[in-house]
């Protein structure tokens, strides 16, 4: 059979299954359940949340005020006399006498005062929707206008930090070239009914109303607003494309998990294994059905908001990460609530990958590392370019592709059937990577492979921490991307010293060190080279790639590096791990400061 | 049913899940959450309220007019945070790109007591902070604009609003009813939701590892092996919610009856798990299950939401000390639900523990 015909047949297989074994039992109860939850959504709608109902107490004197406040079930109303509530007005977060508004000296009072100071804007605006003259009530319109503006890692290196504005006092100077601007029309193009509806809609605001139009856009009336319709931009609405397009991807993947973990069960996949097929027909075969179910939902999802449907080229990285992922936790776990642990885990922390770098989408370059910003910007309308795509997007295909390989390399009886507990399984891959007669080229292209895993656990600590006011961002940079480079170079070490004992001579942990650097310096290069450029010209980059500069040092750091962890293991064992780990990573970020220093004086 | 069965069963259990260390991904994935917290108490706190993120800042902002005179240029002089540049429009936007103004105002030439309104544009950066920070400055200044306006119009409204005079608030905004309108109760509830999913974990493991004839061949019944496991689940609910308040009290954020937030935690939580259980039960399979009692959450959460004084309002009312009495009635409402769940389930358990031995 060749490879195309039995990844087919795997694949069609992998779907009956699925079917027969959800399908027959779990679809009439699914369905019941949806028909439920259209019934309970329909309910929740008519009925509203009331989650925070009568957090506050409010006591008025005057039944007028009180329908003030009667549409905001946050307000538990209490109508009495004047005297009364006098006398009782620190049982009350709020007591309104004679048309004043006394609050309580608390954080609760304030927060009161403010809920109603807001409430009485929405009242005041019901009252002006009725006036005849709307442009009486409704004198001055807002005609909101969004410039771009995007600064790079250069800015915040020399001191200006994303979201805090330049010396106000000084007269402004604009540095770069001025463009002539049509000045904007001063009658207001859209009739006074239209206006009058848009009114109507957004009379009664609730938080999460916002929420809902992001995807859809916004039409040309939305774009005038009276001043007390204009809510701030939000700068976090990434976090709606998160669960929009990233929930249902990952929610997706939990099944092709879930199928790895059934093959591992009671030595279910036994007789798979046995069958004439490799290893990767299998994997990739059972993998296809959910990347092609995946890249559906994302394409259902993408016209249904009516966005273009190029935004699948950035999520199509994103599948096969959540897949590669999936399919490592699903061989690697011990039991279903460790496969759910650390799922969550892993979920937790991709989606932090993906979503912090969009909070600065059009703000700082910072935001490309995600592929989800690709997307912010595809829906804005500002495409991206090829050079972007692979920046954003190179990290994702790489460590997918490494998984995938380590996944394949591993699905076997002895690996898939073990008993291990989870740390020492994900060893058992490692070293199931590294070969018994070349163990050294083995460790070199390790080093090299783990070189995409290093670079995005250094740009997640990039994202952290770039922000932050400036020697303190280095200093915490510094130490991170040590720790994460040291411990990277020596997990392959460590692999085959626990698998077999003997290999750690000394001429052997020489070789192998010069191995691991030399491949880390490798992977660091071609990866460099090929992507990443505007970060490496900044000085976070400098950090992180220190190795740009020069070449002989950089390879002697990360052979000395693998020496001090590999010496520890050699003279101490296992437990000297962590030590020889906890060293070997001071003195890299010594050597980073001392370069650093350079930089800096 | 031997309550000292059902204890040796929950040990085991909890025993299991300490030795596999899920625990520590449990307290990592926290830890990590807390590394943030900063950063999601504003972020969070902006996306709840974006008119927060003023309260952060402190700064003074330049502004660019351009355009006719107008009162909106005294309304902006009433304010210290922000400075009023003259300048022209497109000098003004080259600047704002630059940064080195954080807002433009163009205002057109209509006369304030014209027949048409008067349409201010205003120029801000797109998709960022400090444009939050400095639409909530600026709607301030408009809306006083605006009033001026009305003023000066009022001869052609017909009624007016009943008025209501505030005492100045002092401007800074405080987290108060995000943190316990949605915070604690959504952090409370996190941990049943939790336990409810591991339930299914436990029950289906035994299934589909088949080691349930082990366990059936020592005295424990069926329906013992059941409450054992939902016993072991069902601690960690109080213990993990405690944690919770005990954190947030760290962070400064007193709540009050706290122990009786627990009691409701802990009552709503063995309702999901007994759910949870129920369907692992039926189904015998972790992915059918799992997909099943997710969906069915979804249902039962947006239902509880939608009726008042619900469990996860009292919450918030206890925290923030406006819960009467009433509360007491909805735990004791609660409890009657969840003890006829858990009759369901030890009635349902025993059936299928009659006609074990289970086959797959």
């Amino acid at each position: 059979m060749s490879l195309a015909s039995s990844i087919r047949t795997i694949a069609v297989w992998e779907m009956n299954r699925s079917m027969t074994t959800m399908g027959r039992n779990v679809l009439p109860l699914a369905a019941g359940l949806l028909v439920l939850l259209v019934l309970v959504t329909a309910f929740a709608a008519q009925s509203g949340v009331h989650m925070q109902d009568g957090m506050y107490r409010i006591g008025i004197d005057d039944p007028d005020v009180a329908r003030i406040v009667a549409p905001d079930s946050r307000f538990a109303a209490y109508l009495d006399s004047s005297q009364a509530l006098w006398e009782n007005r620190f049982a009350y977060d709020i007591v309104i006498l004679n048309g004043e508004v006394y609050a309580a000296d608390t954080d609760k009072g304030r927060a009161a005062l403010k809920t109603l100071e807001r409430d009485y804007e929405s009242y005041v605006s019901r009252v002006a929707a009725g006036e005849p003259d709307l442009f009486a009530a409704y004198p001055l319109w807002i005609d909101l206008q969004y410039v771009k503006s995007e600064i790079d890692f250069l800015a915040t290196q020399s001191g200006q930090q994303v979201g805090t504005p330049a010396n106000a006092r000084v007269p402004p100077t604009p540095s770069g070239p001025v463009e002539a601007v049509t000045l904007p029309p001063s009658a207001m193009p859209v009739s006074e009914d239209d206006l009058r509806e848009h009114l109507a809609e957004t009379g009664n605001d609730h938080p999460f109303k916002r929420y809902t139009g992001i995807v859809s856009g916004d039409s040309a009336t939305d774009r005038f607003r009276t001043p007390s319709e204009l809510s701030p931009p939000l700068p976090f609405d990434a976090i709606i494309l998160v669960f929009v397009f990233i929930f249902p991807l990952y929610f997706t993947s939990q099944f092709f998990m879930m199928s790895v973990m059934n093959e591992r069960v009671g030595r279910a996949g036994e007789a798979l294994l046995s069958a004439p097929i490799q290893s990767t027909a299998i994997v990739v075969g059972k993998a296809l059905p959910y990347f092609t179910i995946m890249i559906l939902i994302s394409a259902a999802i993408t016209l249904v908001a009516g966005a273009p449907l190029t935004i699948l080229l950035p999520l199509i990285p994103v599948i096969l990460f959540f897949l590669a992922n999936a399919l490592i936790i699903g061989m690697a776990a011990r039991s279903f609530k460790e496969l759910s642990f650390v799922s969550i885990f892993f979920s937790t922390l991709a989606t932090s990958y993906l979503f912090f770098p969009t909070v600065f989408a059009n703000t700082h370059v910072i935001s490309i590392i995600s592929p989800l910003t690709l997307v912010v910007l595809e829906i804005q309308g500002d495409g991206f370019t090829v050079m972007q795509y692979l920046y954003s997007t190179v990290l994702f295909f790489a460590t997918s592709i490494i998984l995938f390989y380590a996944g394949i390399t591993n699905f076997r009886e002895e690996r898939l059937f073990s008993e291990k507990p989870l740390t020492s399984r994900l060893a058992d891959f490692v070293s199931g990577g590294i070969g018994r007669d070349h163990p050294h080229l083995s460790l070199f292209l390790l080093a090299g492979f783990t070189i995409p895993f290093v670079f995005m656990a250094q740009m997640l600590t990039l994202v952290l921490f770039f922000n932050i006011p400036m020697p303190l961002s280095l200093v915490l940079l510094t130490v991170s991307a040590a720790f994460i480079e040291e411990f990277a170079k020596s997990i392959g070490l460590y692999a085959a010293a626990r698998e077999r004992p003997g290999f750690l001579t000394p001429k052997n942990l020489l070789l192998g060190a010069i191995a691991i650097g030399l491949g880390f310096l490798a992977g660091e290069k071609l990866l460099l080279f090929a992507t990443l450029a505007q970060i490496t010209e900044s000085i976070f980059g400098s950090i992180l790639f220190l190795s740009l500069q020069v070449l002989w040092m950089p390879l002697l750091l990360h052979i000395a590096g693998v020496l001090i962890t590999g010496g520890f293991l050699l003279l101490w064992g296992r437990q000297g791990y962590g030590p020889g780990l906890a060293v070997a990573s001071v003195v890299h970020s010594l050597y980073n400061l001392h370069f650093l220093s350079g930089v800096l004086l | 049913m031997n309550a000292r069965r059902i204890a040796i069963v929950a040990k085991k259990e909890l025993s299991g899940l300490s030795s596999e260390k899920t625990i520590v991904f449990a307290i990592l994935l926290q830890v990590f959450i807390a590394m943030f917290s900063s950063f999601l108490m504003v972020g969070l706190t902006a996306m709840y309220d974006p008119e927060a993120i003023e309260g952060y800042s402190t700064v003074t902002y330049g502004v660019g007019y351009a355009g006719a005179d107008s009162a909106l240029i005294d309304e902006f002089e009433k304010r210290d945070d922000l400075v009023l540049h003259r300048m022209d429009l497109d000098v003004a936007l080259a600047a704002l790109r630059d940064r080195a103004v954080a807002a433009v105002v163009y205002a057109p030439d209509t006369l304030p007591d014209a027949e048409e309104p008067v349409t201010i544009t205003l120029y801000l950066i797109q998709n960022d902070l400090q444009s939050s920070v400095i639409n909530v400055k600026v709607k301030e200044v408009l809306q006083g604009y605006e009033k001026e306006l009305r003023e000066v119009r009022a001869d052609r409204m017909t009624s007016f609003p009943v008025g209501l005079n505030f005492p100045e608030s002092g401007g800074g905004e405080n987290f108060f009813e995000f943190v316990y309108g949605l915070l604690i109760p959504l952090l409370v509830l996190l941990p049943a939701i939790v336990s409810a999913a591991l339930i299914i974990d436990l029950i289906t493991e035994e299934y589909q590892r088949q080691t349930l004839e082990t366990l059936i061949s020592t005295p424990v019944t069926f329906a013992e092996m059941v409450w054992g496991k939902v016993a072991a689940c069902e601690i960690l609910v109080p213990v993990q919610a405690g944690a919770w308040l005990l954190l947030l009290g760290f962070n400064g954020i007193a709540v009050e009856n706290a122990a009786a937030i627990l009691l409701h935690a802990s009552a709503g939580g063995l309702f999901l798990i007994l759910l949870g259980a129920l369907v692992a039960l039926y189904y015998r399979e972790r992915t059918s299950a799992q997909f099943i009692f997710s969906t069915a959450l979804v249902v039962v959460f947006l239902l509880v939401m939608a009726v008042p004084y619900n469990p996860l309002n009292l919450m918030v009312r206890l925290a923030v000390g406006t819960a009467g009495p009433v509360h007491w009635l909805i735990l004791a409402l609660v409890a009657g639900a969840t003890a006829l769940l858990g009759w369901a389930t030890t009635t349902y358990a025993r059936r299928i523990g009659e006609t074990a031995p289970p086959a797959r």
